[in-house]
Order: C-alpha cells, then structure tokens, then sequence
C-alpha cells in the first residue's frame, strides 16, 4: 500500500498570493494513500526540508509530492533530501503550481483548482513510480578543444594543466585565432602578440596537449565520455618533424605576387608556401595547392623543394584521417567579419581607403603589412584624418543582425587613440550610436580617448561615403546637435559587426548541440550554466557563444577547462536514469525510433539463444545518449518503448485522475 | 482450365528458383475452388510449381504473408505480386521487416483485377466498373521493383473517366467536422472488432498490436462507440504515410466500413504535405520516420 506524503509549498507569497495552499492540502489528505499533507512557507528551505524528511521518518513514506515551483529549480534539491532518508530519489514528484499556476493564472478559484488537479494527477503518478537507478558511464580523461584561438587555447592550456591530455584542433595553418591578428589591446595597451605567442608556444610544447594545425573535425559519434573523433589532417606538403621553419620554401616560391594574404586581410600578399605570420605556431609552412605552380602546371616547379635544405617538402602527401576517442569536447571555432557589401553607400571594396576594423589592426601591427605605420591602402600616405564608423552591421535589424558586437565601441576608442600616438597632429572622428564601455577601466579608457586624444565622437549615423578629388567625404548626422556633418577623411575604418565563424552551424549539427539563428553556439542555461552546451559532455569557449572580448574569451575557456577538469575527477558519469526502455518481447524492430532519435541513441541489438542462432533484432538504447526526450515513445507503433519515470501507467493514470 | 502462357511462364521461374535453391518457398496465387476465385498457394517444391497461376482474380495482397513468422522461418523467398502488392514488399524492406538479400520479387504485370463482389456473380470481364477503384488509379501497372517480370496478356484497362475512384474523398472534403464526426461515428458503429483490417494489411506486423497493451489499456476493446473510433482512428494513423493502398482492409473487413475512404484521404494528405507516397523506392526514409526543416509548421499557434 502507498504512503504518500503531499507537500504543499507556499513559495512566501509567490504561490500562496493566487493559490489557497490549504485548500489543496486539504483536498491531498483526501486521497486515499495519503497519509501526510502538510504546507508550508518555503519547502525548499532548511526547516522545510527538515520536516519533509522528518516526516518521511515518522510516516514510513514510499512516496512523496511537491505542489511547488517548477522541477526545474528544486526537483534535485528535494530528491536529495528524500535519498538522505533511503527514499529512491525518483519517488519525489513535483506538481509546478507556480511557473503553471500562481504566475500565469490570477482567479484565486479557479487557480486552487487547477493546482489541485495538477496535486492529484501527480498523487496517483507517484504511486506508481519504481526505484529509478542512475546510470554510470565511463569516462575517456582526453578532451578535444576545436579551434585554437585564445579561448581554445585557454582551455586547452588549463586542462592540460590539471594533467588531462587534450587534443587541440586547428583549421588554419597555425593556432592564434583573431587575436594574434591584433594590435595593441584595450584597454591595458598591452601588444597582443607578446601577450599571445608565449600562451601558443606553450600550447605547442606541453606534454599534454597534441596539436593539429591545418586539420578539422570531419565526424563525432558517441556520447560524453565517449565520444569518436575523426580529424581531418590536411595535407600541408610539408612534413612537419623534418621542417626547420628556415623560410628558405617561401623565398623561394615564385608566387609572391598574385596571392592575398588572409592573416593580413588581404592588405599583402603571400606566397604559394607560406606561412601566416612570422611568429606562427607551429613555425612550419603551409603549401597552398590551390594556387601553387607545381600542382596547376603539372609539376614543373619545384623551387621550394630545390631550396629546401632538409627536404620536407614531399608533393605526395595526402590529407589524413586521425580517430582519437575523447571523454569531453570544447567547441572554441570564434567568429567572423560581417560582409559590409549591403552597406553599398560606404563604398567598402570599393575604395582603397574604407577598410575594415581588422584591417586596420594590420596596419597597426609591426608585423604587419606597413610594419606598424598607419599607411593608405591606395598610396601608401600617412592620413591625417581617419573617420571611424561604429555599429556596420551591428544592431541593424534590417541591414545586418540585431544584436551588439559589443567589441567595437572598445576598439574603436583604441584605434583611435593609437591613430593620436603614431600620426601627431592627426584627428580621428567617431560616429557611433551609443558607447559600450562597462568592463573594468573601459569607461576611463574610452574618456581618455575623447579627452587626452581628442577624437572627436558625434552620435549619430554616416548616411554616404564618396570619393572627392583624393578624400573620402563622410556625410553624417550629429543627432546630438541637430546638425549634418561632412568630413573630408583621408581613410574610414568601419567597426564591422561579428558574426559566427562560417561552418560553425555545421559542425553544431555534428556535435549536437543547440545554436541561435545567428548561428551562435547556445549554452545550456544562459545564466546558470554558461559553459556547457546542450549537449552532456561538450562545452563551449570564446567568441563561438557571442560577441565577447579578450577577457571574457580566457575566462570562458578556462570555465570550460575547470568543468571538464571537474567532470574528469570521477571515473564515471552520472546520467539521470529517466531513460528510454525497450519491450524486447513486443519490439518488432521497426526501428522508427531510430529514425527520430536526434540523440543517435538506439542500436540494433541482436538477440540469440544459447547455442548462438539469432532469435530476433531489437532496438537497444545508449544510456550514455540517451536523454529521455521521449520521441522514441511518440513513434513506437507498438508501444514498445517507455521512458522510465514517466511510463505508460503512470501517464495513464495522472489522466485517469483529472477524469474523476 | 489450361495453363496460359503466363502460368507457363511463372511456374518456369518459380521451378528453377527452387530447384535452384535461391529461394526455398514461393508464395503465389493457385486456382481456387471456382473460376473466378483465386487462392494463396505455398510451394516449397520444384514439382510444385505447376500449380501456380496469375489472372485478374487474383485480388489477395500476398505480401501479408511475409509478416508471418511461420513464412519467415523459411529465410530465401519468392513471392509473385502485383504492383500495389510489391509497394507493401517495398514498404517492408523499408521499415527492416524483410532484408532485399533475402526475397525474390516475381512481378506481373498487371492492369486491373476483378472486384470479389463481382467475380463470385460471375465476372470474367476487365471492365472499368468491374475493377477495383486501386486498379483506376493504378500507376504501378508494373511493380517497380522486381527479380523477373512476367508480362500480361490482358487487354489495356480502357478508362473512359465515367467511373471516378474514390469518389468519397471529395464527398468527405466538403463536409463540416460534425458531418464528418458524424458521417464516420455511423460506419465506426459498425465494427465487431475483429481485427480482420488489421489481419489482412501487410503493413500491421507489430507481433503486439497497440490494442493488445493492456496495461494501461488505452483502446477500449468492447465494440462500441469509443472504443470503435479509437481502434479505427489509431488504425488509420498508424498506417498514415505508410499504407500503400492495396486494400486488403477493406475486402476483409466483414461489415464494409469503407477503410480506403480513410488510407486514401491521408496518402493524398501525406502526398500533400510531404511529397511523399509509400512503398515506392526501398531507400527512403519514411515520412513519419524524418524531420526537415522545411516541414509545414503552421499548425503551431
């Protein structure tokens, strides 16, 4: 017989303003098996957790009901405190009279009777509840990070730390990311090369970390603590343990003329071999078939391989498929620059002279394409006067994508400022909408540009952009004082808006895991849960979530390295055991649950007598993918499949119970 | 009565497979105990095979046999079909009830076969108005799948456009929901339950049909009216996107509740929807097996 125990949560005024608590406590003594109902200001807290499990002491209870808030916040908190008195925590049922009731409903009546029915149905679903035990699946201690920017590396550098081996992956030639496409970074001034390379170099020398530049994810299977990896290693036609990084290839490389450098965007050229940047890790050269002599004139060529002292170049080499197994996955693949193209009236492709934030980083950078000095694209004169133009792309719900960039306010107010240190007598004006400076020193950063630099901020919008005998005119309004404004420049920077590196969609569909329609990477609770994904086992770092800075990028990787780290000090995982089940005496092995698994969870599972000889095939559910979603039940002609904790009867007979 | 050229010619194939031993049973049509019945015949022996035959009597859907494990323990077989009779094999190997390794396809060709309920007053003519309203919308004459194709001897269905299939579709289509409820609460009223359309589809192998679940029971098994509607509603829509429209429901069903009214308006739904009919490539994936982004949702308010 069922000794049920009902607990009826006030939640202070939350529940008990709209809801009359007594009423259905009243109403829950009534039914039988009942033995307990009790109301309460705040179940959830200390005292009411002590009467619940003291009562569930005093009365004997195999089951107990909270008519409470959503099992989403305190499901958990009152399973433990049911396994602190022997109760399988699955025999704990919550009835949301809050975020289904209180909340959303404001007829005290009609409320109390509502949050009654959802009492009872959850009564008679807690009667028919079985022990539930959680499934344990063993860990893989290995982590694969994708994408070696800062975030990535971060992560990889902290797990590696902890003495977990990480595989680092790579798409282009060398790790880095857009950060070591910087500049100076605000709002320190600190130059990001010599705050970067030694975090690269050290990515590539840890014992810990295995890294594959020029690679990428090409499939995933398998679940957390398990999941299969194949990596695609590119064929870079250099081997790379031979390599010196000597730059004799790329000297030698006729190909110096016509192939835009995409470290430098576009602002030099580069060599069919080549390599990014000088600081690039690892410092070995990358062949470029797609432009390179030797492969488009059937091989002629081969001065690389002529001047190559230690002949690592080999024409033959193939692209590589690399299968790791790893327990837990970081997904770091950042962003890109927004195609400015809708913006046809500021004239970007256009004119030499409209470039691109990132553009400008180049022209900033000593190792850049003017070796730090601010230059014209078009004639290689020093401007004395930069337009800059903030939010292209960002919060424009028409034209480009609603949200913030968030970074461009701040390196706005840098470029700007190190336009005022490198070009003395200079001015720089700045059209923005608002100014977005609330990290620690920005607001000063930002001020001191405008105060000590005296760039020159209108708030407003650039309505054109033209070419006049050598300037670019800049029309624009100053909202501020009502006035149009017209600057001849001699170059304009447009802060570009981000958007998710190209491809991240798709490997978000290989991995699993949830995106917003911008194609940012979603986390599994965006307060709560910052670093983890959708998916158990994989979670995310960097720019690939959203608009972040340099800041939050390392402490996003670093939050993703400590809960891989967390999750890897036990040699098992806990997944809840409301999992799926199958009837292997009813299943007819259809396996249309299968087909609308999205968590790849069910197999075909062979069963056979003892002799050897097949008896028939069934499905067979992973526990490890397995996430109880239930579409499997949906699509079950037979009604072979249950999810545990919410099966056939028990749905039934919370049903049976509004009936009565 | 003689063998015709395409007895000849199926009891050749049917031989020669089991003398070859590629298959070791052949599911096929034998004269039945009149002219114009035909009868499901089992052959697992070469001698055999000269009881096989083909006509325009021959109605059955043998692929419901293929469900059955006491077929199934044979492991290779032929089967000789029609061509909405193989849509159900295609369906099968679709949905992993039979491995294409494992089954002979022997295809007639095939352009009408003759209602029962006209061929046991005598009917030996194909006629518009003696075939079945499957066979005036017939676009599988010949099966799209086959091993061996046997081609017919018949005559061209002359379609004159007098008769219209299935014209109660329309009929339906035009009636309010109430008339609707209505109009099906009538025929529904009519089940004995005795599971003849589910014992005749080639498609309802479930070896546990979901009114056999008894705990809970969500069907009512008495014949009355809930548990009427639930049993004919659930029947409908477990075969929704996967009924290939052989009929064999309706023939067996032994108070003529018009079942293909029902399979047909939702193939024509699916087809609407979806762009998708059942049974004719043994690679697709099932409508109700896929999700696509490009899914009608405007059913979401």
């Amino acid at each position: 017989m069922s000794r049920i125990g009902v607990f009826v949560c006030w939640c202070g005024s939350n529940i008990a303003g709209t809801v009359d608590v007594e009423k259905v406590r009243e109403e829950a003594a009534k039914i039988p098996g009942v033995v307990s109902a009790l109301d309460y200001k705040y179940m959830c807290s200390d005292p009411g957790q002590n009467s619940l499990r003291n009562i569930i002491k005093e009365k004997n209870l195999t089951g107990i009901v909270l008519a409470a808030c959503s099992p989403h916040m305190h499901e958990n908190t009152f399973r433990k405190a049911a396994a602190k008195e022997g109760l399988n925590p699955y025999f704990v049922e919550i009835a949301n009279i809050r975020e289904q009731v209180s909340w959303v409903h404001e007829d005290k009546e009609r409320a109390t009777a509502k949050a009654v029915d959802l009492m009872k149905m959850m009564v008679e679903k807690v009667k028919r509840d079985r022990p539930i035990e959680d499934v344990r699946v063993p860990l893989n201690k290995k982590a694969l990070v994708i994408g070696g920017g800062i975030a990535g590396i971060q992560a990889a550098l902290d797990i590696a730390n902890g003495g977990v081996e990480v595989i680092l992956v790579e798409k282009e030639p060398s790790i880095g990311g857009r950060m070591i496409q910087l500049d100076e970074t605000f709002p320190t001034l600190d130059c990001s090369s010599c705050i970067m390379t030694p975090k690269m170099v050290e990515a590539n020398q840890h014992p810990n970390i295995k890294l594959y530049t020029y690679s990428e994810v090409e499939d995933i299977s398998g679940y957390i603590g398990n999941f299969k990896v194949k990596i695609k290693k590119k064929a870079r036609s250099v081997v790379e343990k031979d390599c010196t990084g000597c730059g004799e290839c790329w000297n030698a490389c006729p190909m110096h003329k016509n192939v835009k450098s995409e470290f430098n965007v576009n602002l030099s050229e580069r060599t069919a071999i080549y390599v990014p940047f000088p600081q690039a890790v690892p410092l070995v050269p990358v062949l470029d078939r797609s432009v390179c002599l030797h492969f488009k004139k059937g091989g002629k060529c081969q001065k690389c391989y002529d001047a190559c002292g230690p002949k690592c170049i080999n024409f033959d080499l193939q692209d590589e498929i690399i299968e790791e197994t790893v327990g837990a996955i970081v997904a770091s693949t950042g962003y890109d620059l927004m195609d400015t193209s809708m913006y046809g009236e500021y004239g970007y492709g256009k004119y030499k002279d409209v470039i691109s934030g990132l553009q400008f980083e180049r022209l900033l950078s000593a190792s850049g394409p003017t070796e730090g000095l601010i230059k014209r694209p078009s004639d290689g004169k020093t401007p004395q006067t930069i337009v800059f133009v903030q939010c292209v792309g960002s919060r424009d719900p028409e034209k480009g994508v609603p949200y913030c960039s968030k970074v461009c306010c701040m390196y706005t107010a840098k470029h700007a400022k190190l336009f005022a240190h490198k070009v003395h007598g200079s001015q720089s004006y700045v059209f923005y909408i608002d100014i977005r400076s609330t990290s620690k020193g920005y607001e000063e950063f930002v001020r001191g540009t405008m105060e000590q630099d005296g760039a020159i901020y209108l708030r407003g919008r650039v309505s054109k952009i033209y070419e006049d005998e050598g300037k670019l005119i800049v029309k624009g309004a100053d909202t501020l004082s009502g006035n149009q404004v017209e600057i001849a420049a001699d170059m304009v920077v447009l802060a570009t808006g981000v958007i998710p590196k190209k491809g991240s969609d798709k490997l978000a569909q290989m991995l699993g895991i949830s995106y917003d329609k911008y194609g940012f990477f979603t986390e599994s609770h965006p307060k709560l849960r910052p670093a983890e994904s959708s998916t158990a086992g994989i979670f995310l770092a960097g720019m690939a979530q959203g608009p972040r800075d340099i800041p939050e990028s390392v402490v996003s990787g670093s939050a993703a390295a400590s809960k891989i780290l967390g999750l890897f000090s036990k040699n098992e995982y806990e997944v809840e055991g409301t999992i799926a089940n199958v009837n292997e005496a009813t299943c007819v092995a259809c396996f249309y649950c299968q087909r609308v698994c999205a968590y790849n969870a069910i197999s075909k599972k062979e069963i056979k007598d003892r002799s050897g000889k097949l008896i028939k095939v069934v499905a067979n559910v992973n526990p490890g993918l397995c996430t109880g979603c239930g579409a499997c039940v949906n699509a079950c002609f037979s009604k072979s499949i249950d999810v545990k904790g919410f099966m056939d009867d028990q749905i039934y007979a919370e049903i049976k119970a509004l009936a009565v | 009565m003689a063998n015709t050229k395409t007895d000849e010619k199926l009891q050749k194939i049917a031989k020669d497979l089991l003398e070859s031993g590629e298959v070791s049973l052949v599911i096929g049509y034998a004269k039945g105990s009149n002219l114009q019945r035909m009868r499901p015949v089992f052959i697992t022996k070469a001698e055999d095979a000269g009881k096989l035959s083909f006509n325009p009597h021959a109605v059955q859907d043998l692929a419901v046999f293929l469900k059955k494990p006491e077929v199934k323990k044979f492991g290779k077989i032929g089967i000789v079909v029609k061509g909405c009779d193989e849509k159900a094999v295609n369906a099968l190997i679709q949905e992993y009830q039979i491995s294409r390794d494992n089954i002979k396809i022997i295809g007639m060709e095939c352009n009408g076969v003759i209602r029962q309920s006209l061929a046991d007053k005598g009917e030996t003519n194909l006629s518009e108005s003696a075939v079945y309203d499957k066979c005036l919308i017939c676009e599988e004459h010949i099966p799209v799948l086959y091993d061996f194709l046997i081609e017919s001897e018949e005559p061209k269905l002359v379609l004159s456009g007098n008769v219209k299939p299935y014209s109660g579709i329309e009929k339906l289509e035009s009636m309010s929901a109430e008339e609707k409820n209505a109009f099906w609460a009538k025929e529904f009223d009519k089940c004995i339950k005795c599971y003849a359309c589910r014992q005749a589809c080639p498609l309802c192998y479930c070896s546990r049909c979901i009114v056999e679940k008894n705990m809970p029971q969500w069907i009512d098994t008495n014949s009355e009216e809930t548990g009427n509607a639930q049993w004919n509603l659930i029947r409908a829509y477990h075969l929704s996107g996967r009924c290939i429209g052989c009929g064999e429901c309706e023939r067996a069903c032994p108070v003529n509740i018009p079942l293909m009214l029902i399979n047909e308006k939702m193939a024509k739904d699916v087809y609407n929807m979806f762009g998708y009919k059942s049974g004719l490539d043994i690679n697709a994936k099932p409508v109700f097996g896929v999700f696509s982004e490009s899914d009608f949702n405007d059913f979401i308010k």
